[in-house]
Order: C-alpha cells, then structure tokens, then sequence
C-alpha cells in the first residue's frame, strides 16, 4: 500500500469520524457573522456532544426496542458511509466497498430507523417531522442518484473512488455534464444537511420542523449520538461535492491537500445561502429538488450527445 | 438423480393432497406436501447451481412434453422455497377456518400446477396449466367466502386475466407457428413477426403479472384470498408469468429492436412508482401488499428492459448481469412478499381485521411473528443489509449502465428509470415505516389488539424461516448471481463469489456491510453504557396524551398526497353540522381514487355495456326478424364473392 492510500485512509476515518462535528459549528458560527450577531465558536457542536454525554436518557412513556436502537443504528449507518465516502482517488477499501448507490442505501437506513422510533413514541410532532423528512426524501434519492450517475458516466465507473479520479483534471469540464451534476448535486447537499432553504436546523418551533422533529423525545447520550450522525452528513455530502463536482487535481496529495480549503470554502457558502434565502413552504421543497433532477438528466443527455 | 429427486416430491405433494380428504390425516397431509414443497426447492436449486437439465427440450409439436432447464430449476427452486413454509403455515391456519381441508388440499394442487406450467415443454401443456393457474385461485377465493364482494372481485379477476391473457395464447401460439417456441429458429430483428409475439406477451403475460397499467385485478383478487393462497398468489403466481416474460423476451425472440426495450423499461417505471404510490394510500394491510407486489414486478421488468437494451446494443455481459438482477429480484420478491402475507395472516387470525389504523403494539404482543414482520418489511423496503437490497444494487447497476453503452434516447430512458427506481426505494421506505408503526409499533388502537396472542408454532416457524432467508439472501446474494448470469442465451461469464464484484461498480461486499453495521451498532449501543433513563410522558406541546391523539396512516402520508396532489386528484369531503351557530359535529373524510381505473377501465367498460345495449336491439325474438338476417347475410356473401372479396 502506497503512502498516499495510507494518508487518504487515515484522512477519511479522522475527518468522517472526529472532525466532522466541526463542519456545523463553521456554517453557524459565519452565519452568525453575516448576520451581524457574535455567534458561537466552531467548536460549539463539541461542547454539546460533551454535555449531551453527562445528561440522562428519557424513555417516553410506551417506547420500545426500536426507540432504544434507534440512535445506535443511526450512527452506525452514516459510520459506515464514512467508510464508504473517499477523500482521495486512491484510497483504498475499507471493508464496506465504493458504490455510490449503497450511500443511497445506507442513508435510506438510516432514515427508515429514525422514522419507526418516531412511531415507536407516537408523538405528534415526531411523526409530523418523519412524514416531512420521507415526504422529501423521494425527491432527494432521485436526484442524488441522478446527480451521482451523471459523475458515473463522465468517470466510467459506479465506484466512488473511480469516481473522484475520473473526474479530475480540467478536461472533464469541457462538457456541461459535470456543471450541471454539480447544480443537481448542490440541492442534495442542501437537503440532505438539513439547510435553508429545504429545512431549518435552528427552528425551535415543533410545527415547523423536519428533521429535528424526530428527535425531539430523545436526550442524553441518544441525542448525542443522532446529533453526531446529522453531523457526520455533512461530512460525507461536502467530501463528495468537493471531490467530484468541484475541479480538483489529479495528484492524490494534491486533491489531499485542498480538501480543507474546498469544505471550509462550501460551508461558507452554505452559511451564505442560509442568511439570504428564507426556508421555503415544505410542499414546494420537493419541486425544487425535481428540478435539480431535471438539470442531471440535462446533464446526462449533453453526455450522451458528445458520444453519438 | 435430481429428477428422481424431483418426482420424489411430486409424489410427496401428490400424497399429501390425497391425505387432505380425510380429517384425521390433515396435520399429516400438510406435513407431507411441506415435506415435497422443501424438496423440490432443494433440486430446483441444486439443478440450477450444477448447471443440469433433464427431460425433453421445447418443441412446437402438440404433445405433452416435460422438462427442465436451468431457468425452469430456478423457478422450481424459488416455487419449493415459498411453498414449503407457506403449507407448514397453513397446517394450523387452515385448520380453524370454514372448508379448511378442501382449501388445503386445492393449496397444494395451485402449488403442482405451477410447477406443471414451469416444466412444460410444449404450446398445449403450457397454456393448459397458464389457464388451470388463472382459475385455481378464483376458486380458492370463493370456497373460503361467497359474498357479494368477492363473488364480483373474483369475476372481475376471470374476466380481466382471460381478455387480456388471449395475448398469452396469440404469443405462444404465434411463436409455435413460426418455430421460435424453444428458441429453435431465429427472426430477423424488428420483424413484424417478431414485435407481434412480444407484444402479445407483454400483453398476455403483463397482465397475469400484474404490470400497469394491467393490473386492475391484482389488488381486488389477493387480498381477498386466505393468506396461504395470498402468499402463493403474490409470491410464486405472477412470477410465473415472469418466467413466461423472460422465455419469450429474452430466451425466443433473439435481439429485439431498441424500441421494444424502451416500452418494457416504461412499463416498468410506471408499475414501480403507480404500485407504491397507490400502495402508500391503502388502509387495509393485505390491499396494501398487493399494491407492492405491482411495484415489485416493476422493479423486476425494470431489470428486464435494461436486460433487452444492453443486449440490442451489445453490452453482452451486463445485459446477463441485468437479466440475473431481475431474476434475483423475482426471487428475494417472492421469499418477503409471502412472508408479509403469512403475517398478516397470523395477526388476522390474532386480531381479527387487518384495518392498519386499528392496528398497533403487535411486536410486543407477538414478539416472533412481528420480529419476521419487522425483517420482511426491512427487506421490502430495500435497506442493507437485508436481500431486497442487493438485487436492488444490482438493477440500479444495470439502468445506469444503459446510458454507458447507450446512444441519446435508450440512455435518457435508462436515465430516467434510474430516477423512477430510487424513488420507487425511497416510497417504499416511507410505505413500510407506516406499516411498521401503525401494525407493530406504538399502542393498541382498539381492545382485541391488546389481548392479541403469539401465534401457534408451526406459523411462527413459517415466517421465522422466510425471515431467516431473507438474512441469508441478503449476504450472500452473489453466489446465485453467476449461476442466473449463465442462464442468458448468450455467452457471458461471470465468476460467483459471495460477495458482488462487478467491473465497472465500486462492489457490494455484502458480508463487509453487514458485519459493518452489525458490529457498528452493537458498539455504539454497548458504549452508551447502562442507560439511566427518566421515564417520561410523550411531549405534546403539555397536552394530555389521548387515544384520540394517535396518528392515522392517512395522517402520515398526507404531506405526499398535497405534492402529488396535480397527479393523483384526491377527493376529500368537509361536513360540518351547526345548530343555533355552534358548531356540533365536523366530518371528514378522503380517498385517493385509483385512476387508472377509473379514466381508462371505467369508460371502457361503459362503452362496451352501451354498445351491448344497442346490440341487444337486434334480438327481437321474432322469427321472421331472425329469417331476414339470414337472407340479408347470404345475400351479401353472394355480393362479395360476386366481386371477387372472398371465395
């Protein structure tokens, strides 16, 4: 194994896993400088995990199993697409392979757990946010797919890492079909974080909340837990959009090294987009997602026309 | 050797139909065809991995013929695999119920006619058994109830599968004639002879498929029938016709023009996303399963079409893999699809109705059965690392490897039924959290729910053991991918290993994803140490927590009904009742109208019985009326011979 497969895995598994919590804390912590206010530090997402910790669980009355187990295989979903996500070209397997549609397969899990711990309470506001979040989350699979498999085409393969290296290089981008995956790409990420305009992250009202909705019965170390898995999303939806629809170079210590600069780069635009547009009315999310859809299939057909 | 094997249980089904006339042998007899259903899933299965076929070939000729292939193994394998359990099942669900012995013992002959269709080598046997296949479960439904609405369901079943089912006749029948029944002769490629028996078939065996929009009969006959025939039904029944589908498209006709791969994929998207999307809107649970069998058959004919695509542009070996995605999917389909039946059996049987807003608590009250349930819903959902996933991976795999191989208009078509099936994934997932949390999860919605019991145990072991399979699929699909790889007519290699590692994918190593997740969360769950939890009531904004509060399934999915408002046309009806100014009463209700019935089968069906109504005028029973038709129509034979049209 090359140094630089070495250095991509240890990357993916610290970042994934430890700096994660760090992405968040960035988007509020410019958000809160755009909007003129002092804000927390970057660091603030830590200081909560550490408290949530210390704090003892809350067993609704009536819950079951699947509210207890919930929180675990949550984390342990999008644990195990950090291992699938790369931060390089290169980088080697770790057990879980590269396939770009067991992403989609690990976050429907993911979905599907936090949904039946909704039931499992039977809280209102609960099933309010889960009936949202799977409401949305038909639009956002389609369009990630589609998003994804405009990079697959370009790349030549369904590997995520095939993918990261088939779309280096300036070359690739002589065909508007990256460009507009990239478009399509930027709604997922906006969706799948749980950003303005799709869903708020610091609505503290219950009507009006997604996917903070699902959460609200939980506190403790299973908060903790669901609050590092919305966390680790943001990870592995920015490594993506970094490394295959943003140019990156072809040397693996180079994609390696402006890594850092792409993330911080598009949490500041995510922090942007949060202070100047509004969330939208929820039934109005899934059109806009549609039409990033439409901009992939766009995408996949200028494709197509350079081949015939 | 396996054919001894697979007379061997022929005859232990043959048997155990025989024993069911009396009633002391009935927990025998159901023993005994379980016995012969777990054999002949053992040889199906062991033909198809040794790659063996016995018996006679295809032939046009009018005798009786049998055979097996390896696709034919495949069929027999997944047929003996949903049998065994569903019979076992059926040893004490049959036994309490109405005509119990009768239904059992038709059971097992539903079970050996379809294996007659699977093994017949000739056009007669084949439509004999197709036809003996569309009429065993009508009658299956009206001996365990007769009333009104059944009788009706089940005539519209008849009626729908042989109108449409002539299209299976003409496609056998065609295909005969021209020397293609077996794949003997080749047609030339967009011949009018060619599109012709593939259209019939769509057509014909489309409908004993249930593929939209064919389908109308589908989800009034399944839920109506006892589970067992239900599981058989969704699961193994309208495979057949898969099986009928993948004969005539993919082993007879040879390379079909691009075109005709369009359509299928077409077909496949809308049964996939209509079959969920009515499904999501059901009230009932069994209606409800026979909504996602429609979806699942899209997925299955998805697979399908992206196979006759990759193969007209001569992507041979992902065409194979398309094709084992979609026979794959036909199997994981059938393993979870009858053990949701068998489910919803055992808590009909428990509880009385299967209404999924009076439902609730179930995996507490039945920990096994609602465990089973629980799996067979995760597997229908498509979630790792359970089998409906794998296959799938592996059909999303061969859509976008359509466009790879593809020029501008199949690769826009392969484009767009990659969208259709992710949204299809992600509707299933919102439709099994609902059924989940309305049937197992929260509490009772109604007294006789809370006192529900476990099932007895040959039930539970049922589903157990369908569950256990669906773990099993779910791991180590890659070992039946190569062998179903091979069974395409064409030379394609593809090496079995557990795990799928396929050229051009970043490879679904199933057991890493599942030891991951596994492991992951047992982890995370034991680092969370021993819980100091505060029992707490439900925050509801400080109100009291009450019955009344519940969500309803409608409840759940009605942010998807207002964005799919444009398409779908909901109806919904506000009354309120006011005496004096006050408000004394409101009520409400709403449902999804199906539309496919009812803006294309209902005006047909009111301009046939408007057509019979003038036609009728002609009977006027008078004598010499009947007299002057005859002139009058030898008269004209007379005029068109005379100008030479006939004769």
């Amino acid at each position: 194994m090359s140094g630089a497969s070495i250095v991509s895995a240890a990357v993916e598994l610290g970042g994934g896993l430890l700096l994660a919590p760090l992405l968040p804390g960035l988007v509020q912590h410019w958000k809160a400088r755009l909007q003129g206010r002092r804000g927390p530090s970057p660091l603030q997402p830590y200081r909560e995990l550490r408290r949530l910790w210390g704090k003892s669980a809350v067993d609704p009355a009536g819950s079951g199993l699947v509210y207890r187990w919930a929180p675990a295989i949550v984390a342990a979903s999008v644990a195990a697409a950090v291992l699938l996500v790369p931060v390089a070209g290169r980088a080697p397997g770790l057990g879980v392979g590269r396939d770009m549609f067991v992403l989609a397969g690990l976050l429907a899990l993911a979905r599907f757990a936090v949904a039946a711990a909704a039931w499992d309470v039977g809280n209102g506001f609960s099933l309010m946010g889960a009936s949202r979040d799977l409401t949305i989350a038909v639009s956002t699979e389609a369009t990630l797919v589609l998003a994804l498999a405009v990079g697959a085409l370009v790349a030549g393969t369904t590997s995520l890492t095939g993918m990261v290296a088939g779309t280096a290089g300036t070359a690739v981008w002589a065909n508007p079909a990256l460009a507009l995956g990239a478009v399509s790409f930027a709604l997922v990420v906006v969706a799948e974080t749980g950003r303005q305009p799709v869903d708020n992250p610091d609505t503290h009202l219950e009507l009006t909340m997604i996917h903070e909705g699902p959460l609200l019965e939980y506190a403790g170390r299973d908060l903790a837990y669901l609050q590092w898995a919305a966390a680790v999303r943001h990870w592995f939806v920015l490594v993506l959009a970094a490394q295959v629809f943003l140019p990156h170079a072809r040397s693996v210590w180079l994609q390696l090294g402006t890594l850092p600069i792409a993330l911080v780069v598009l949490c500041g635009a995510l922090a942007l987009m949060e202070t100047l547009i509004a969330k939208m009315r929820i039934l109005l999310a899934p059109r806009l997602l549609a039409l990033g859809g439409i901009a992939a299939l766009l995408g996949v057909a200028s494709w197509l026309v350079q081949l015939t | 050797m396996t054919a001894a094997l697979l007379l061997t249980a022929l005859a232990l089904l043959g048997l155990g139909i025989a024993a069911c006339t009396a009633e002391r042998t009935f927990r025998v007899a159901l023993a005994l065809q379980s016995g012969g259903a777990a054999l002949l899933a053992v040889c199906g299965f062991w033909a198809l991995a040794a790659g063996s076929s016995f018996g006679s070939a295809f032939s046009g000729a009018f005798a009786p013929r049998f055979g097996v292939d390896g696709l034919t193994a495949f069929f027999l394998g997944m047929l003996g695999l949903v049998a065994a359990p569903t019979l076992l099942f059926s040893a004490r669900y049959l036994d309490s119920r109405p005509r119990g012995r009768l239904v059992a013992g038709l059971t097992g002959v539903f079970v050996l006619t379809l294996a007659e269709v699977l093994c017949a080598r000739d056009p007669l046997t084949f439509l004999g058994g197709w036809e003996l296949m569309t009429l065993l479960p009508a009658a299956l439904i009206l001996i365990g109830r007769s009333d009104e609405g059944a009788r009706r369901s089940v005539f519209l079943y008849v009626a729908v599968t042989h109108i449409a089912g002539a299209g299976t006749w003409v496609a056998v029948l065609l295909a005969a004639h021209a020397g293609v029944f077996g794949g003997a002769s080749v047609l030339a490629r967009g011949s009018g002879l060619q599109v012709a028996i593939a259209l019939a078939a769509l057509v014909g065996m489309g409908t004993k498929a249930g593929v939209m929009p064919l389908h109308s009969w589908l989800p009034r006959a399944h839920p109506i029938a006892p589970a067992p025939v239900s599981a058989l039904m969704s699961g193994v029944m309208i495979k057949v016709a898969i099986y009928g589908l993948v004969r005539v498209l993919v082993d007879w006709l040879g390379v079909l023009p691009l075109w005709l791969g369009v359509l299928v994929l077409a077909l496949g998207a809308l049964s996939a996303v209509g079959g969920v999307v009515y499904a999501l809107f059901q009230h009932d649970l069994k209606r409800l399963l026979a909504f996602h069998s429609i979806e699942n058959v899209g997925i299955i004919v998805l697979g399908l079409g992206a196979c006759l695509l990759l193969r007209a542009r001569g992507a041979d070996t992902w065409a194979a893999l398309a094709l084992a995605a979609a026979l794959l999917h036909t199997l994981n389909h059938a393993v979870f699809k009858s053990l949701l039946f068998l489910g919803a059996g055992a808590f009909e049987r428990a509880v009385g109705s299967l209404e999924l807003d009076r439902l609730g608590g179930l995996l507490r009250r039945m920990p096994w059965t609602g465990a089973a349930f629980l799996v067979g819903s995760l597997a229908i959902a498509g979630v790792p690392p359970l089998n409906g996933f794998a296959s799938e991976w592996l059909t999303l795999q061969a859509l976008v490897h359509v466009p790879a191989y593809g020029g501008l208009g199949d690769g826009l078509a392969g484009a767009l039924a990659l969208a259709a099936l992710a949204a299809t994934a992600a509707l299933a997932v919102f439709c099994f959290v609902k059924v989940v949390g309305l049937v197992l999860l929260g509490p009772p919605r109604r007294p006789s729910v809370a006192d529900a019991t476990e099932a007895p145990i040959p039930m539970r072991a049922a589903v157990v053991a369908l569950a256990g399979v669906c773990v099993v699929l779910g791991v180590v699909p890659g070992l039946l991918v190569a062998p179903l790889a091979r069974l395409a007519p064409w030379p394609a290699s593809e090496r079995g290993t557990l795990a799928l590692h396929l050229p051009g994918t970043g490879s679904l190593p199933t057991v890493g994803i599942a030891l991951a997740l596994g492991v992951l969360s047992l982890l995370l769950f034991v680092m969370r140490g021993r819980r100091v939890a505060a029992p707490a009531p439900t925050w509801v904004c400080g109100q009291l927590v009450q019955p009344q509060l519940a969500w309803t399934s409608a409840g759940f999915t009605k942010p998807l009904r207002l964005v799919l408002e444009v398409v779908l046309r909901p109806e919904r009806e506000i009354t309120v009742r006011t005496t004096g100014g006050v408000v004394q009463e409101v009520a409400y209700s709403g449902r999804v109208p199906h539309l496919i019935d009812e803006r294309l089968y209902a005006p047909l069906v009111r301009s046939g019985l408007v057509a019979a109504r003038h036609a009728r005028r002609l009977q006027s029973g008078h004598l010499g009326t009947y007299v002057w038709y005859l002139i009058a129509l030898v008269l004209v034979l007379l005029a068109a011979a005379k100008a030479g049209l006939i004769g």
